[in-house]
């Protein structure tokens, strides 16, 4: 027999589990999205209490600001160059140590381990290494070469932060590849051999349509880490030589805590989110065909 | 994107192939050019990848002109002195860096499983709209970029009086992990039979006993995924420990002490290579010891981005 106040002691138990999970959620993740929001339209400091309300004025200024330009040219130069260079070797390597033997293994760990570096550390390495006094400028020096500008000319330092960027990050792409290849039927690729196709047809019409769902978590994923780039930017290159190689997120946080222009942050941050989420949703749509094609 | 995930999240790396029909050795022996080439290929890849984390080893053990003079090699001879200054910096003390980040690590973790399993448990077994809806709410937080967040952040957690506070950073690094620990745990709790609760509660137990004594011993697998996951989130964030808790509170992470020992002096390559191997070794040796564990976890949890 159920006492007759077990239903609600049952509702009780319900809201003691999920609420504390829920409120904690709402208020330091929901409730910053909207006062992202609302913040881009005032000019609030960071220090007073009532920061007042300036409508799109901030809007306005951040798509005609040359600096916010420059930024989001090098973000989705990055975002663009790097989501291709990640995908196109983490495919390439993926297919290179998918096996399951003990050489693979190793392989594997050597491509992925950067990715378990703070992004912090991995640019504060490579500008010891690309420096001016630099391990490699010092070696091409005291070999009487010329010294190479890696991260003292603007266009260098540009391709040196994507290339630092895919060098810490395609090892990901690369064991997520692994993990969908492994799922490749092995009898569809037996019949392909079979029917006498050449490996290059067999990876394009076999184990192509069977992965496509992992290339598209791996396009949403690279593009969504190298839209936010920004611990790498902070030790590679300090955004530098003169402002160059700043990101989005880099220029976001040093207007908003170094120039202490919260509201006018607040709205370059906006701007990106929906940037963001734009180009991933377009991503997964242009790739809802092939993935449709994966599960027929 | 869901089915995707649970895709690759199921196939564990090391595990051979399902059904295991092995490569022909005739056809991977046929052509030896090709061996060569992919041997060659993957030779050069490896070393790129390792001269990195070479450089770093030999150079924490040399002066600065040796560095200087001699990047790769070893001919000016090893010292420990920088590295015993590097653990004696008086701007960031590298051993209360990893307590501190140890501390944060350790409240994180158990934060987020008390806050998530409860509720990954709720809204698994619930049928109810109300807890799908739930779901799909915390789906979203999966997509929201924290780092472009932490403008906000500051506004609520000044509200709060939690601002440089380690209770008010613990909070925020709790609620990002908890959309995808909410994802995950509720997938797994799916997995299991729900004939375990009913028979738990013929025998008297209440919801949250059923969850903490029945359940939540059966979803190991997940909380270690998630556990290994929040782990390097944590100990490699930057802007988050940067913002909210700020030098001026003098509770450094190995991150952010980093950049306040390396930050303003990379060019004495003394400080920056010893600091830095200081920093990443106990990370690097976890993740040696552990790696067919570390890299299915992150496989399976990547999603998080």
């Amino acid at each position: 027999m159920r006492p007759p106040g077990r239903r609600r002691d049952g509702g009780v138990a319900t809201a003691v589990m999920v609420l504390p999970a829920t409120v904690l959620y709402t208020v330091m993740l929901i409730v910053p999205v909207g006062l992202a929001i609302y913040l881009s339209l005032t000019d609030w400091d960071g220090y007073s209490a009532a920061p007042a309300f300036v409508g799109g004025s901030n809007y306005g200024e951040v798509l005609s600001d040359p600096e916010f330009r420059r930024a989001a040219f090098v973000t989705l130069l990055a975002a663009v160059v790097g989501t291709v260079g990640m995908n196109v070797l983490g495919l390439g390597f993926g297919m290179l140590v998918s096996r399951t033997t003990r050489v693979s293994s190793i392989l594997r760990t050597i491509l992925f381990y950067p990715h378990v570096l703070s992004a912090l550390v991995v640019g504060f390495l490579w500008s010891a290494i690309l420096g001016t006094n630099g391990a490699v400028n010092s070696f091409l020096t005291s070999h009487g070469a010329k010294l190479l500008p890696f991260l003292s000319d603007p266009d260098w330092a540009t391709a040196t932060l994507i290339a630092v960027l895919v060098w810490a990050q395609f090892g990901v792409s690369t064991v997520l590849y692994v993990a969908g290849l492994q799922t490749v039927p092995q009898n569809l690729l037996e019949a392909a051999r079979i029917d006498g196709a050449t490996k290059w047809q067999t990876f394009r019409h076999v184990t192509l349509p069977a992965i496509a769902p992992v290339v598209t978590v791996n396009l949403v994923l690279s593009l969504i880490t190298l839209l936010k780039t920004y611990d790498l930017v902070v030790s590679l290159t300090s955004g530098g030589p003169a402002g160059q190689t700043q990101t989005l997120a880099y220029l976001i946080l040093w207007n908003s805590f170094h120039d202490g222009r919260l509201g006018f942050g607040s709205a370059q941050s906006v701007v990106l989110m929906i940037v963001t989420a734009g180009l991933a949703l377009a991503v997964t749509r242009l790739r809802r065909r092939a993935d449709q094609g994966a599960h027929a | 994107m869901t089915t995707a995930t649970r895709t690759v999240a199921s196939a564990d790396l090391d595990s051979p192939p399902p059904p295991a029909a092995p490569t022909p050795p005739k056809r991977a022996g046929r052509d030896p050019l090709r061996l060569v080439l992919r041997a060659l290929v993957l030779l050069v890849v490896a070393v790129v990848m390792l001269v990195p984390l070479y450089l770093l080893l030999v150079n924490a053990f040399k002066d600065q002109q040796d560095i200087l003079a001699d990047p790769f090699g070893l001919s000016g001879g090893l010292t420990l002195d920088h590295l015993g200054a590097a653990l004696q910096n008086p701007r960031f003390s590298i051993v209360k860096g990893y307590a501190i980040t140890v501390l944060f690590v350790v409240l994180v973790n158990v934060f987020s499983v008390l806050l998530a399993g409860p509720a990954a448990y709720v809204i698994a077994r619930s049928t109810k709209r109300l807890f799908r809806v739930l779901m799909v709410f915390f789906l979203a937080g999966t997509f929201i970029p924290s780092q472009v967040l932490v403008i906000p952040v500051v506004y609520v957690l000044k509200t709060l009086g939690l601002m440089g506070t380690i209770p008010g950073y613990v909070l925020f690094e709790t609620t990002l992990t908890l959309p995808f620990s909410i994802f995950l745990y509720a997938g797994f709790i799916r997995t299991v039979p729900r004939d375990l609760d009913q028979a738990a509660a013929l025998d008297g137990c209440g919801r949250i006993r059923t969850f903490w004594r029945i359940i939540f011993p059966l979803m190991r697998p997940a909380v270690a995924t998630m556990v290994i996951l929040n782990t390097f989130s944590v100990w490699n964030d930057f802007v988050n420990p940067q913002t909210i808790l700020g030098p001026s509170s003098g509770l450094y992470t190995v991150t952010t002490g980093i950049y306040a020992a390396v930050g303003q002096y990379q060019t004495d390559y003394t400080v920056v290579f010893p600091t830095l191997l200081l920093a990443i070794a106990p990370l690097l040796v976890f993740f040696v010891i552990m790696q067919r564990h570390i890299i299915s976890g992150l496989t399976a949890g990547s999603t998080k981005g």
